[in-house]
């Protein structure tokens, strides 16, 4: 049973990071390769938080999430600035999250705080269970498709389909692409700060590209400008390597091969386009009732 | 060149070098409240340039452009639409996935209506802002009679109907001043004269000021029977008319057939 919980607290924590990039990348269409950098800064905070200063842990995942969004603007804002293109952004992103990678590496303590370095930061308060990731993961789910669906998620989607012709309608192209860059590290923040609570330990090793492009591969095969299908990939890319881990070594040759059969048959990802809706269940609450109805009379 | 009151579009000696080519040089021309001119002239005239210039996509090298008075030189195109115009594309411009209703529904809320924290709870004001949202864009596609193809998604729509998609887009984010570059490529004679009374029709509904840039030449005349057309040629302004004159001006002709004597077909073209 632990282990199954295991599996269910890592893949809920994989789901909400996955729901961040979503929103950047499927959704505004701007590639990142390095949200394991703001998951880092969430993590550090909350648990320092928690553990340092005896604060709540649901304010400090806030907290933590909160902090990654304002730490996004470092590089948003240059780089959204200057219409850095969407190839050079992601690398930006990538270097970004390397540099924080390696300043937690080498930064023994901040002040008082002793944060470890490369040994990690240890004994932190334990507060992830399975009923804690299950509630993370439905309240980011809602607010994510809250957030999609609204003006400021609609035009999102307008950028990320023809910029020129978005910002020629009037949409602020900065003020769009900053709200999707602050909500995606937000959610990832928050998921750095679940995976401490979890772990009990953070290490500067967990924040690696890996992490980074195993979220973009999530979103790249769920599909883009769909919520359900990177949760579904989500939970699938975590799920199977853990129960099967006899092809462990095998992963990222498989992961190779199906990004490039996903690239060539499904460029919009498995569930592209496919929004989350209950229009399914509707018609077939309709048709129930059709079927019911002459019964009656 | 004095303002006058109602004038809501004054460009003053427009320039612009392309590297060493000047695409457009030293265009001046102003516009009244409500009027609907035409910017016509051979491929390469800088007509969809000067429509750049306007909206910013492209920096002028000199010259300036007057909105009601105020100048909008260096106003980044989201602020030049929030300041009342609009234009449309010469190779359209759509949202390609999202449905036609979603396209029009874009210039109601490209500056979202009720805040950040509304958007995600949802609130009742939120709700009902939506509902406005989607009651004016569902007017907007009646007026290009586009009501039947609301859900379909915007490139799937034939050529013709997206062309006056975008039209209704356009006139999503209530401008001032609408510019048109090309609504008649490639349609036939039919779909031509329903787009002249589409043209018509928002003309006098909405009182826009209107520049159309169009090589239909049929359409032009028609469009302006009332008012001038601008003729450009490699970059600067040749002469302005009225449809009979420019018709019937040998420079104009000269520009669209170089030298050949026989031109009588240009209206016919």
């Amino acid at each position: 049973m632990g282990y199954i919980n295991a599996i269910l607290i890592l893949c809920g924590i994989n789901i909400i990071a996955a729901l961040g990039v979503s929103i950047l990348t499927g959704y505004t269409g701007l590639f990142s390769i390095g949200h394991a950098g703001f998951m880092a800064l969430g993590g550090y905070i909350s648990a320092i938080l928690v553990k340092e200063f005896g604060v709540h842990f649901v304010i400090a995942l806030l907290a933590g999430g909160a902090f990654a969004g304002i730490c996004s603007f470092i590089i948003g804002y240059p780089a959204f600035r200057s219409r850095l293109r969407g190839d050079y952004f992601a690398i930006a992103t990538l270097g970004f999250s390397e540099a924080i990678r390696l300043l937690l590496n080498n930064t023994q303590e901040i002040g008082t705080i002793k944060i470890g370095a490369a040994f990690g930061y240890m004994n932190i308060p334990s507060h992830t269970t399975v009923l804690v990731v299950v509630i993370a993961v439905l309240m980011a789910l809602y607010f994510a498709h809250m957030f999609v669906t609204s003006q400021y998620g609609k035009n999102c989607i307008a950028v990320g389909q023809d910029e020129v012709a978005a910002q020629m309608m009037g949409v602020d192209l900065l003020k769009t692409k900053l709200l999707a860059l602050f909500i995606s590290a937000f959610y990832a923040g928050v998921a750095g700060g679940l995976l401490g609570f979890y772990f009990a330990y953070l290490s500067p090793s967990f924040f690696t590209i890996t992490k980074s492009s195993d979220l973009l591969a999530a979103v790249v095969f769920g599909g883009i400008q769909s919520l359900i299908g990177p949760v579904i990939t989500a939970f699938v890319l975590i799920a199977v390597p853990e129960l099967l881990r006899a092809l462990a070594e095998w992963r990222l040759i498989i992961y190779g091969f199906l990004f490039v059969i996903v690239m060539i048959y499904r460029p919009q990802g498995l569930l592209g386009y496919v929004e989350m809706n209950l229009h399914f269940a509707k018609s077939w609450w309709a048709k129930l009732r059709r079927k019911s109805k002459p019964a009656e009379g | 060149m004095t303002t006058h009151a109602n004038e809501i579009l004054s460009i003053r000696h427009l320039t612009v070098d392309f590297g060493g080519v000047r695409a457009v040089n030293d265009v001046s021309f102003s516009l009244r409240n409500g009027e609907m001119v035409a910017l016509i002239g051979p491929n390469g005239a800088g007509k969809t340039t000067i429509f750049n210039l306007i909206t910013n996509a492209v920096q002028p090298t000199g010259g300036e452009i007057l909105l009601n008075g105020r100048n909008i030189l260096g106003k980044s195109p989201d602020q030049i639409c929030r300041l009342g115009i609009s234009r449309t594309f010469q190779n359209i411009r759509l949202f390609p996935q999202m449905t036609a209703y979603e396209n029009v529904e874009l210039g109601l809320h490209s500056t979202p209506r009720y805040s950040l924290a509304e958007a995600f709870l949802r609130t009742a004001r939120a709700r009902r802002i939506e509902s406005d949202t989607r009651q004016k864009a569902l007017e907007l596609l009646e007026m290009v009679n586009l009501q039947e193809h609301a859900h379909a998604r915007a490139s799937s729509l034939p050529y013709g109907l997206q062309r006056r998609l975008e039209i209704a887009r356009a006139m999503a984010t209530s401008p001032q001043l609408l510019l048109l570059d090309e609504p008649a490529a490639g349609m036939n004679e039919d779909e031509c004269n329903e787009l002249i009374e589409l043209i018509r029709k928002i003309h006098n509904l909405m009182k826009y000021t209107i520049i159309i840039i169009e090589h239909h030449m049929a359409v032009v005349m028609e469009l302006c029977r009332d008012s001038r057309i601008y003729v450009l040629n490699l970059g600067s302004l040749l002469t302005v008319g009225a449809p009979q004159e420019i018709q019937n001006n040998p420079d104009v002709i000269k520009a669209y057939l170089g030298e050949r004597k026989n031109a009588r077909d240009l209206s016919a073209s």
